[in-house]
């Protein structure tokens, strides 16, 4: 059959910021959904959100309460959301109580019931809430699967788009009929993680369309629930190709030591103990993007973002203006509760919003401490879909993370996540003649050449600044007590022929 | 909860209307019980029959203190109001020519619409059962003006 043979099945608005890219676009007019989940799960509050998005007078909405919350009660909690609008009540949606006839009569009866309030008001939504309660004593399994497939069939014909909402259990996935005859089954989980609440939902299943698999974070607010795909929102989004630009540091010798500066589209990481300079190199580099006109995000997770620049200021760098003309953003994400996909989120939005070329987060220890307990576990996995993500729409990331000193080793990373990173600079202290210095090597560069030099660098009241020659002198300086050779200094400059090496 | 005069006002509205339209088909049947009545049916409809009977019995309870003539008032089962029909034909139109006892339950009914949903709310859900023109800003459940 050919495209224009097939039918053209129309989506809607979730009306859930973030649920659309993870069903796909929207989900499928006339179909016949199930949200499902424990009490607290925000089950009726996603309800509320696709019946508000999609009610008008003309094809309204049914809402349906059967037992448990009363409508009364679910409307005055409900109206705090941003999304509810009072004027659609009940012209363009109508809430009907059908209580008493599921406590005296028969599930023949209550479909009666919907059955004509359907045929009056032709709606376009349907919502049963809780549809568990309504079928809480069938017969038998019999009726149970007579009744859910006459009321598929019959909502269907109607061209109404129907939620069922319940509080099932997993273990019920296999045998209650009711997930056969759904075209879509939205479940969400809310777990208690340590002190934090991790909220997650999954398309469990979704008839006639892609939808993102896997377990999406969601938070419910005031605005209600919002959803953030595992994808970011940025499957739609066409990577783009490698770049062979080079961004700059500002500083001069750092550039040459990575064969001109970081690729653009790289993720950079830059690895080193407590106070060797990791947040100044990486402040001097988003300082450096705004000088050439790349507008930069800085993601922080260890201080405020006044502090943030007050710092860059003690080192003559200027972030205050360029967050006034819009060309910077400082982040600062720590309410100790996010998922990696909130961050993202608010990562993306900035990036968005301001047309971002460089993106600095210091530190990826604050920010896995900036996680709840339940997401650090898979912060290895969250970081990489991150920097795919960011980095495949051109994002040029630099990371910073503190690694433990050793003498005895070299770690790039306390994460190992160093095949997550392009590029790999490495600072580190070393005790030469009496005094605790500063070295630094750049490790990897994934995409070209790069200098093997370890240089000696100091931290001035200009920042990070190279010192002319290369430690030729000395021998272990990575195991941070180095001894000293007879070979004489190096006198001339390290260049890129005599201090490159090749690593793909 | 003592009736608010901004809901008596609303609830006055309701009257006259209900008496307007009353002349045609059912003249004998009291305006407020109409009023009390279309309350019933819709808000059951929203409500349940058993979140009305809530509501009312509440209702009636906060307005007797206020109106001793609805001491023998009594809410039934499924919503509808007992005694209140006596009553009405009982009053000396001359001395209480609103039916002032149901007035006060039917703003006692509002009001407590108006604490659980808000007032924008309350107003949509009675716009359902009765047209527009009953309500306008001047007519809100905080008064006019208020």
């Amino acid at each position: 059959m050919s495209t224009q043979d097939k039918v053209k099945i129309n989506k809607l608005p979730t009306g859930v910021p973030g649920l659309d890219e993870i069903v796909g676009g929207g989900l499928p007019e006339f179909s016949f959904n199930i949200i499902a989940g424990a009490p607290g799960s925000g089950k009726t509050t996603l309800a509320h959100q696709f019946v508000f998005a999609n009610a008008t007078p003309e094809r309204p909405a049914l809402y349906f309460t059967v037992l448990g919350e009363s409508a009364v009660k679910m409307l005055r909690y409900q109206q705090q959301y941003t999304f509810f609008n009072p004027a659609m009540l009940p012209g363009s949606i109508r809430f009907i109580n059908l209580s008493q006839v599921v406590l005296e009569k028969d599930l023949g009866a209550v479909l009666e019931q919907i059955t004509k309030e359907v045929e009056k008001a032709n709606p376009a939504v349907v919502v049963v809430d809780s549809f568990r309660t309504m079928v809480r004593k069938p017969e038998s399994d019999m009726d149970l699967q007579s009744f859910i497939q006459r009321l598929a069939l019959f909502l269907a014909s109607w061209q109404a788009t129907t939620f069922l909402i319940g509080e099932y259990a997993e273990d019920e996935l296999r045998d209650n009929p009711i997930f056969t005859v759904a075209d879509g089954l939205l479940w969400l989980r809310q777990t208690a993680e340590r002190n934090s609440i991790v909220r997650k939902l999954q398309i469990i299943k979704l008839r006639g369309q892609d939808s993102v698999p896997g377990l999406h974070t969601f938070r419910i607010t005031d605005a209600g629930v919002q959803a953030f795909s595992r994808t970011f929102g940025l499957t739609a989004r066409k990577r783009n190709p490698p770049s062979d630009r080079r961004l700059s540091f500002g500083i001069a010798e750092l550039d040459k030591m990575l064969g001109g500066g970081v690729r653009e589209g790289d993720s950079a990481l830059i690895a080193g103990p407590s106070g060797t300079g990791k947040s100044v190199l990486a402040t001097q580099f988003i300082a450096e993007g705004i000088r050439q006109g790349e507008p930069g995000i800085v993601a922080v997770f260890e201080e405020r973002p006044q502090a943030y620049a007050e710092r860059a200021a003690s080192l003559g760098l200027d972030l205050e203006t360029p967050q006034k003309d819009g060309k910077l953003t400082i982040l600062y994400l720590r309410p100790l509760d996010l998922s990696v996909d909130e961050t993202m989120h608010s990562i993306l939005d900035a990036v968005q919003k301001i047309g971002a070329k460089r993106l600095v987060i210091d530190s990826l220890a604050g920010f896995e401490m900036a996680l709840a307990p339940g997401f650090r576990a898979d912060f290895r996995e969250s970081l990489y879909r991150m920097i795919f993500a960011l980095t495949g729409i051109g994002v040029t990331i630099l990371s910073t993370v503190e690694v433990d000193e050793s003498f005895t080793e070299f770690p790039f990373s306390t994460y190992s996540i160093s095949f997550l990173t392009d590029d790999i600079i490495r600072l580190r202290y070393v005790s030469i003649d009496g005094q605790l210095r500063k070295i630094m090597v750049v490790i990897k560069m994934r995409g070209g050449n790069h200098a093997k030099d370890i240089r000696e660098y100091e931290i001035t009241s200009e920042g990070v600044v190279i010192l002319g020659k290369r430690l030729a002198n000395y021998q272990g300086l990575i195991s941070g007590i180095p001894v000293h050779s007879d070979r004489p200094d190096q006198t001339e400059e390290p260049s890129l022929d005599t201090g490159i090496e090749h690593t793909t | 909860m003592t009736a608010a005069p901004g809901m008596r006002d609303l609830v006055h509205r309701l009257l006259v209307y209900e008496a307007g339209a009353a002349k045609a088909s059912e003249p004998l049947e009291s305006p407020t019980l109409r009023v009390y009545e279309k309350l019933r049916q819709s808000l059951g409809e929203f409500v349940g029959v058993a979140g009305f009977y809530s509501l009312a019995s509440r209702a009636l309870a906060l307005a007797k203190p206020e109106a001793p003539s609805l001491n023998t008032t009594v809410v039934s089962g499924d919503g509808a109001l007992q005694g209140l029909g006596e009553i009405q034909t009982q009053i000396d139109m001359n001395k209480d020519p609103a039916g002032e006892g149901g007035i006060i339950l039917i703003a006692c009914l509002l009001g407590l619409l108006r604490i659980f949903l808000g007032e924008a709310l309350t107003l949509s859900l009675l716009r359902n059962a009765w047209p527009g023109e009953v309500f306008d800003d001047r007519n809100s459940v905080h008064g006019r003006n208020a």
